[in-house]
């Protein structure tokens, strides 16, 4: 009875986990095959790392270098946005955590539901706004509305409102310090674990960010790796036939493609990682007596 | 340094509560004053509307000659040791000691001197670079003294201070404060609910109950003549014993009778307490505390009045013997009693007065002498030192005097 309990849950377990892990490894292996390769070996089989020189080549080769400034425009976009983020994002939660003023938690609420508002539904009005003010098509249209990110604010505000012990302030503020000193020289330094999470949450959002930029962007030079990866395949035969020879110098195909994609990955791993470093926990040790 | 008053000083929260209910009261230069009282009684709300952490709905606070009310903590030139402790965890304890300073842009090596000085006073000069949390209990409580010390204020606030650490220490580091405050001389404000701290600590003890000043003395004053019924049960331990009695007139002298008892008012007592006469006839509160009861085998037979109970429970201390016994007398039932016994938990009690039903027995403690030969559950005669007796109005719990 018991070996047959743990059997099934052995076999579920792979069954999913295998479910998953095959479609990472299969795209992990892409890039070191030929197209062709793709189709007739084995779909787990590894290629050669020459396969994937030659991919890299064929990508950097796309539209003049395109594949490069698409990951610059992102890493742009994403650290611009994600650093106004931060900088307003977490004095707002503390401000809205440890503040007394009219109209707290009317904004508050205003912020919960900002937060749970899918962003793809404010895309529209957010491109008729952009578009009074004549920013469509310029860095602001995307770095703005980026920079809008209710649910740093939420996170910065928990944390404050119920991590943070008031003693320390109060502690602050009897030694001399201002509103601001208070929150520059004790609340932010103590909010290091939160400050990291912020921002990764928001670069990692801004990076993924598909829809916006799209409908805001005209000039190809100005996209985003996502929306690049867009073009990108949409000028791959095997997925768009149209494209599909005609003495054309696109050497894009569905290994180059996968490069493309995983290369898109390795920015948001690095900041993971070194965001994952401040997420130290322990912060508060020997502050108040608990 | 400087004197700190409170000028009828009231705080009221939003939801209506009186924390603080019109206080008065001045503490002199250099003086170190005690606020004490049951918890919620608005001994740290009145701390934190000095330290500016909490706004004054009514009334004036002065530091010095100076009115403080509009001020904002940094501009009254206090320091505050909280009970939490409130150690900034990301600093070292020689930057936590030099916060102050830092922010009031005081030279790099003034700085120096002032937080070497407070560490050598405070033994703190091995754990400079430690971060807080490396630090002992009563390591974090010197680095909040440190902290305070160094600003060299007009005054210092502390907040239960000693509350948080275990019972050995906090009798040494209750010498320490109070010989680091007579050392430095600055005015000093120690709230506690702990009135061993208030007894021992202060020049003076201000005891409060429900946002209202209880009674400002010295503390031997305090003990020896409290206010009223509430000051005369917190003040002390173990308590004072606290019965109903009624002032008659036997044999043409006054006494006081509890029960099948009767305690003779002498002249002395009535010299003191002349308003006694007046209550002939009434019920009146009378306080004994347990040191005035002893064995009466103890006392060879002094002619002192006498009380026979039964023994209940004895606490042989060594020096002393703390013999808990029963006595045919009623326990005085008023609010001020009652909320002692909340304060210490005492559900027999509450439940004798929430249900109204008062059993003609009271249990009194008596602080006898340890030779003391009392067995538990065999009857005990017990003499009463009537000199030290107590005597309260059972409706107003004022002294009677």
């Amino acid at each position: 009875m018991r070996h047959t309990a743990l059997g099934v849950r052995l076999l579920v377990l792979i069954t999913f986990a295998a479910f998953f892990i095959v479609p990472v490894v299969w795209l992990v292996l892409a890039p070191t095959k030929s197209d062709g390769a793709l189709v007739s070996h084995s779909p787990l089989s590894f290629g050669s790392f020459h396969q994937v020189w030659l991919a890299w080549k064929h990508l950097d080769a796309f539209s003049d270098h395109i594949y490069r400034r698409w990951i610059l425009n992102s890493l742009f976009y994403a650290l611009t946005a994600t650093a106004i983020t931060v900088a307003v994002g977490v004095p707002a939660g503390y401000g809205l955590a440890l503040g007394n003023f009219p109209g707290r938690k009317v904004i508050l609420t205003l912020t919960l539901v900002a937060m749970i508002m899918p962003g793809a539904a404010l895309v529209l009005p957010i491109f008729l706004e952009l578009d009074a003010l004549h920013l469509i098509g310029s860095v602001f249209s995307v770095i703005l509305p980026f920079s809008f990110f209710p649910f740093g604010v939420y996170l910065a505000y928990i944390y404050y409102a119920t991590a943070l012990p008031k003693d320390l302030l109060d502690a602050s503020r009897v030694d001399g310090c201002s509103e601001w000193q208070t929150f520059q020289r004790i609340a932010l330094p103590l909010a290091k674990p939160v400050v990291a999470l912020v921002f990764f949450f928001s670069f990692v959002a801004d990076w993924n960010n598909f829809f916006l930029p799209l409908t805001v962007l005209a000039d190809s030079k100005q996209y985003p790796i996502q929306v690049g990866l867009s073009d990108l395949l949409s000028s791959t035969p095997s997925f768009n036939p149209a494209q599909g020879g005609g003495g054309q110098t696109v050497n894009i195909f569905r290994p180059e493609l996968a490069l493309a994609t995983l290369l898109a990955v390795v920015p948001v791993a690095i900041v993971f990682l070194l965001s994952q470093r401040s997420l130290v926990r322990g912060m508060l040790g020997g502050a108040v007596k608990q | 340094m400087a004197r700190v008053a409170f000028e009828r000083v009231t705080k009221i929260y939003g939801d209506g509560i009186r924390a603080v209910d019109e206080l008065d009261l001045e503490v002199a230069d250099g003086e170190f004053m005690v606020l004490v009282g049951p918890s919620g009684c608005g001994k740290t709300t009145a701390l934190r509307m000095v330290a500016g952490l909490e706004e004054i709905t009514d009334g004036i606070v002065r530091i010095g000659d100076k009115v403080v009310n509009e001020l904002t903590p940094k501009s009254r030139d206090i320091a505050m040791v909280f009970q939490s402790y409130a150690l900034y965890p990301h600093l070292s304890v020689y930057d936590n000691i030099a916060f102050a300073l830092k922010i009031k842009r005081t030279p790099k090596t003034e700085i120096e001197r002032r937080v070497d000085g407070a560490a050598r006073i405070l033994d703190l000069e091995a754990l400079l670079k430690r971060k807080p949390r490396a630090l002992s209990g009563g390591q974090r409580q010197r680095v909040a003294m440190g902290r305070a010390i160094v600003r060299e204020p007009a005054a210092f606030l502390m907040d239960e201070p000693l509350s948080n650490l275990d019972a050995k220490l906090r009798v040494q580091m209750r010498a320490d404060i109070k010989k680091l405050q007579s050392d430095l001389g600055v005015t000093t404000i120690y709230v506690t609910h702990d009135q061993v701290e208030a007894m021992t600590m202060g020049h003076r003890v201000a005891v409060m109950r429900k946002g209202k000043l209880q009674q400002v003395a010295a503390p031997q004053e305090m003990y020896d003549n409290p206010a009223n019924v509430f000051v005369g049960g917190f003040i002390g331990s173990p308590a004072m014993n606290m019965l109903e009695a009624r002032i008659e007139r036997r044999d043409g002298n006054l006494v006081a009778a509890l029960g099948d008892a009767a305690v003779p008012l002498d002249d002395e007592t009535l010299d003191r307490r002349p308003a006694l006469v007046g209550y002939e006839g009434r019920d009146i509160v009378l306080g004994i505390r347990p040191e005035d009861l002893e064995d009466a085998s103890l006392a060879n037979g002094d002619g002192r009045p006498r009380l026979t109970g039964r023994v209940e429970i004895r606490e042989a201390l060594g020096s002393e013997m703390l013999v808990h016994f029963e006595v045919a007398a009623r326990q005085a039932m008023t609010d001020e009693v009652r909320e002692l016994a909340e304060d210490v938990g005492d559900d027999r009690m509450l439940e004798q007065y929430v249900s109204g039903t008062q059993p003609a027995v009271a249990t009194l403690v008596g602080r006898f002498g340890p030779r003391s030969r009392v067995v538990e559950g065999e009857t005990v005669e017990v003499s009463i030192d009537r000199r030290a007796l107590h005597f309260f109005d059972s409706g107003t719990g004022l002294s009677i005097a």
